[in-house]
């Protein structure tokens, strides 16, 4: 069957059948949400445990189960290879994966994929876990993907069933309170684990710093939590930067930022109470620069600002360029102290922040967000999930519920990537549909959506280049050959949820090249 | 037969291309990702060596993001250096405006001329023009590549007014003038001008290769830099010396060290004052030195005031962020420009009545002043027609 963008989707997946994408906003949720299982707790009760595999007993982890973790510790993160690594010492087969996101370091995993040990996977993959699977074959049904929102409202509804969630916790009581913003090693917030604490059959509390009760502020509730475990080392918190948090001294780059501030400057948003997500990757840090340089410049106080958490947007707030910092994740160490001590750095859960099953987004209240792409086409359709080759690199992170809920979402990207045109006629992969992209940010203009003819207008009086993204597109293209095209067979590797449940699109296997 | 010959470096947006001399012709292409632009490549390659009418050798083309002009240029070096019969190309170059002596020159942007991923996206920065250095900013090694890339940049991208530095003519200058020129700059810079004669043995260098070329002759403009005592001595005489030149350019660095002083604003402004009464005795236009510190913005602004004030009409950038804050002073204010307005009215009213004398605000408008209202708004409207900022 085909979706309302044209793409074709399998009727069913296994045992699940598939709701083709429908628009943005085209379905309701009816009924009620899953239920969460019974338990208690007696006076007394112990549950700290001394090890991974006693947890993984004392649970009752079998073969088939769906196993869940948060990826807080991103580049740095221990837990998963752990938790994976004691699965395979027991024996253990067939379990399904169901992280937050995984990242370059988790790539142990992709032997315990070909061991049979993970079966089918479900999360964002970034690096090479993603190019592994992209290989197809390896996994026995294909991999979905969620945005942060699209995952909470699939737990939540039921579409995923966790057996046991592993919640890393830099700090924990011995009751199950936990958080990731406080003790030995803070990671940031864990709050992306709080669905899977809530609703999986057993929630595992890993920490390295156990501590007297009560530990506040918590994310994760002692009612939640079935065991508490405490290891040596959990991450490295050095290394939740991922390397996307430098400043880009590209001057095609900072051209970038610098027309996408001023974008923001031009539009009818830039005025108090300007609310702005910016999330890091060099070009979205400098726009964000210079965007609070203008409201400086224009004595404009914002209302709030997302993230997730830089040392720039800290700074920011401290500076009193807006009243409150409403952040998910910490991509520094500098993001991770003030949300432990700025009351106006605000700990907001993927529910809060994004869940279309639910009466209120965050993100529904943005004026402007800054985001990414690994192509976008003509129609404004963009994709952050594959490469122009058909890899599965990236996961979809918030890109799908800001640029949904944001009243600007403006992409910014080069019109050449090394020798790759990134506007193209058709993106290898749709993550988030043209009709919540407005504006278009390239180093050789700005292309706004048809239908924001208000904001064009606006740049154009105020001397911005505007432009046609079919010219944009025919101008990178002079520069260099079209590059060859993967062909793609029937195999699915991967669906692309969108935040509602439906697919959006399918990443299948690459059978060769055109 | 020569040995194997490697041009361009690993540089990111660069290629790099060895060629081995002797064999059937063929073209090895190394790159990441070779599904996705293996063919494009090869294509480039293989139609600049037909270009070239090369027929033999090896050429292994290593790609690490250039784009279809850099990999060209580097082609056309590697061949040439390996095969004495290959002939410099002439590649097909875009619709560029003709040069013009007047029109407003706020900003030159410096790009070094052998690093491709400076060069990329030059085009983009609103400049008013873009100076392709070939000089100080490239090593002696490296000027046969850099004059080759940026003949075929010059050919590929739609420049704003496009001028090339040279190197001095008895330094290579020649050369680099015999391959650019093939690109159709707007114009050519040429350093330590020191008399009327350096202008005139380029003038005529020009001549010939523009007649060769098939280009208008004395259509490509030079900008003589001033950057020694000789040089800032002889302005006058250097701005009279050609109706080619169109621009005094004044370089601080090499003339402070030439003249033992220290790069203050009082040690400048002889030398400053000497380039702009030079220029403007023969009707051309003054452009100032560049300011070196990227970081420090308020000290460039402060430095193009100052120029500003002396007489020059615009000012060098070697960073694109430097552009927008030397527009911000060269541009005439809207105050500016609506007292010109209030002045030329005022004029014109006055003419039309066949009164003489005129005074706007108080402040009588005489010939000096007229010619300056006039002049602010012709920069105004060329400014606002041309969308420029």
């Amino acid at each position: 069957m085909k979706n309302a963008l044209g793409r074709e989707i399998p009727e069913r997946v296994g045992s699940r059948r598939l709701r083709p994408f429908q628009g943005a906003f085209a379905t309701t949720p009816s009924g009620r949400k899953a239920a969460r299982y019974q338990k208690t707790s007696a006076p007394g009760e112990n549950k700290v445990l001394a090890s991974i595999e006693t947890a993984i007993e004392a649970c009752d982890l079998k073969d088939g189960m769906t196993i869940s973790f948060h990826h807080s510790f991103r580049e740095g993160d221990y837990v998963v290879n752990q938790v994976v690594d004691a699965c395979a010492r027991k024996g253990l087969k067939d379990l399904r994966l169901f992280p937050t996101a995984v990242f370059p370091i988790h790539k142990p995993l992709i032997e315990h994929i070909k061991s049979g040990v993970v079966t089918r996977f479900e999360g964002s993959m970034n690096g090479p876990v993603g190019a592994f699977v992209s290989q197809g074959g390896h996994l026995k049904e294909p991999a979905v993907l969620r945005s942060h929102g699209g995952r909470w409202r699939a737990v939540e509804a039921g579409d995923v069933e966790i057996d046991v969630a592993f919640i890393a916790a830099s700090q924990a009581d011995p009751l199950g309170n936990a958080t990731g913003i406080a003790g030995k090693t803070p990671c940031g917030p864990i709050c992306f684990s709080a669905a899977d604490a809530m609703y999986a059959k057993k929630a595992v509390v890993i920490t390295n710093d156990l501590a007297p009760y009560p530990v506040t502020p918590f994310e994760i509730r002692q009612g939640w939590t079935d065991y508490v475990v405490v290891v040596d080392q959990i991450g490295d918190p050095a290394s939740i930067t991922s390397g996307t948090l430098q400043m880009t001294r590209s001057p095609t780059r900072l051209r970038i930022a610098r027309l996408a501030a001023d974008v923001v400057v031009a539009s009818p948003y830039f005025k108090d109470g300007l609310s702005f997500q910016a999330g890091a990757g060099g070009i979205s840090l400098a726009a964000t620069q210079y965007l609070g340089e203008a409201m400086e410049r224009a004595k404009i106080v914002g209302s709030f600002a997302m993230g997730g958490g830089t040392k720039l947007l800290v700074e920011q707030l401290r500076r009193g360029l807006f009243r409150t910092l409403l952040d998910g994740q910490a991509f520094d160490t500098d993001a991770v102290a003030s949300l432990r001590e700025d009351r106006s750095h605000i700990l907001m859960d993927p529910d809060l922040y994004a869940n279309y099953d639910s009466r209120g987004c965050a993100t529904y209240m943005l004026d402007a967000a800054f985001l990414g792409a690994t192509e976008v086409d003509l129609d404004f359709n963009v994709n952050v999930n594959t490469h122009s080759d058909g890899k599965l690199l990236h996961g979809i992170g918030g890109h799908q519920d800001v640029a949904a809920g944001a009243r600007m979402t403006i992409i910014t990207v080069p019109t050449i990537r090394g020798r790759l045109p990134v506007i193209v006629d058709r993106v290898t992969t749709v993550t988030t549909p043209g009709e919540v992209i407005d504006v278009i940010v390239t180093e050789r203009g700005v292309a706004v959506s048809r239908k924001r003819d208000d904001l064009r207008e606006a740049f154009t009086r105020a001397g911005l280049p505007v432009r046609e993204l079919a010219d944009l597109k025919a101008e990178a293209e002079r520069f260099t050959r079209k590059p060859g095209r993967p062909v793609f067979g029937d195999d699915v590797i991967a669906l692309i949820e969108w935040r509602d449940g439906t697919v959006i699109d399918t990443v299948r296997r690459v059978v060769g090249w055109k | 037969m020569s040995d194997a010959r490697t041009v361009g470096s690993d540089g990111e947006r660069d290629g790099r291309v060895t060629a081995t001399p002797g064999g059937k012709l063929s073209v090895v292409v190394v790159v990441e990702n070779r599904e996705l632009l293996e063919r494009g490549i090869r294509e480039v390659a293989e139609e600049t060596l037909a270009a070239l009418k090369v027929k033999s050798g090896t050429y292994r083309v290593e790609d690490n993001g250039a784009l279809d002009f850099v990999i060209a240029a580097r082609l056309e070096v590697a061949a040439r250096a390996v095969d004495l019969k290959v002939a410099p190309l002439s590649p097909k170059v875009v619709d560029r405006p003709a040069a013009e002596r007047d029109r407003p020159r706020r900003s030159r942007l410096y790009a070094p001329g052998n690093t491709p991923r400076f060069l990329l996206g030059i085009e983009l920065y609103g400049e008013d023009a873009v100076l392709l250095d070939l000089e100080d900013a490239v090593p002696p090694f490296e000027k046969e590549a850099a004059r080759t890339l940026v003949k075929h940049l010059l050919a590929a991208v739609d420049l704003p007014e496009a001028w090339v530095r040279v190197n001095p003519l008895d330094l290579g200058g020649k050369d680099d003038l015999a391959e650019v020129l093939r690109g159709r700059p707007n114009g050519i810079c040429l350093p330590k001008a020191e008399g009327a004669r350096d202008v005139q043995a380029l003038s005529a260098l020009l001549a010939k290769l523009e007649k060769e070329l098939g280009i208008p002759v004395g259509s490509t403009l030079v900008m003589p830099i001033l950057e020694t005592a000789k040089g800032v001595l002889h302005a006058e005489e250097i701005a009279g010396s050609d109706p080619r030149v169109a621009v005094l350019a004044f370089g601080a660095e090499d003339y402070t060290r030439d003249v033992g002083a220290r790069r203050t604003t009082e040690a400048l402004l002889f030398a400053r004052s000497m380039v702009v009464a030079g220029a403007k005795a023969s009707g051309v236009q003054a452009s100032d030195t560049v300011y070196a510190n990227v970081d420090d913005e308020a000290g460039l602004v402060c430095e193009s005031k100052l120029a500003r004030d002396l007489g020059f009409d615009g000012k060098g950038a070697i960073n694109p962020r430097q552009i927008a804050p030397i527009h911000s002073v060269f541009s005439p204010s809207p105050a500016e420009v609506e007292e010109a307005r209030k002045v030329v009215a005022a004029a014109e009213e006055a003419e039309a009545r066949g009164v003489g004398a005129i005074t706007v605000g108080g402040k009588m408008v005489d010939r000096p002043v007229l010619e300056r209202a006039r002049r602010t708004l012709r920069l105004a409207d060329r400014l606002s027609l041309e969308g420029r900022r």
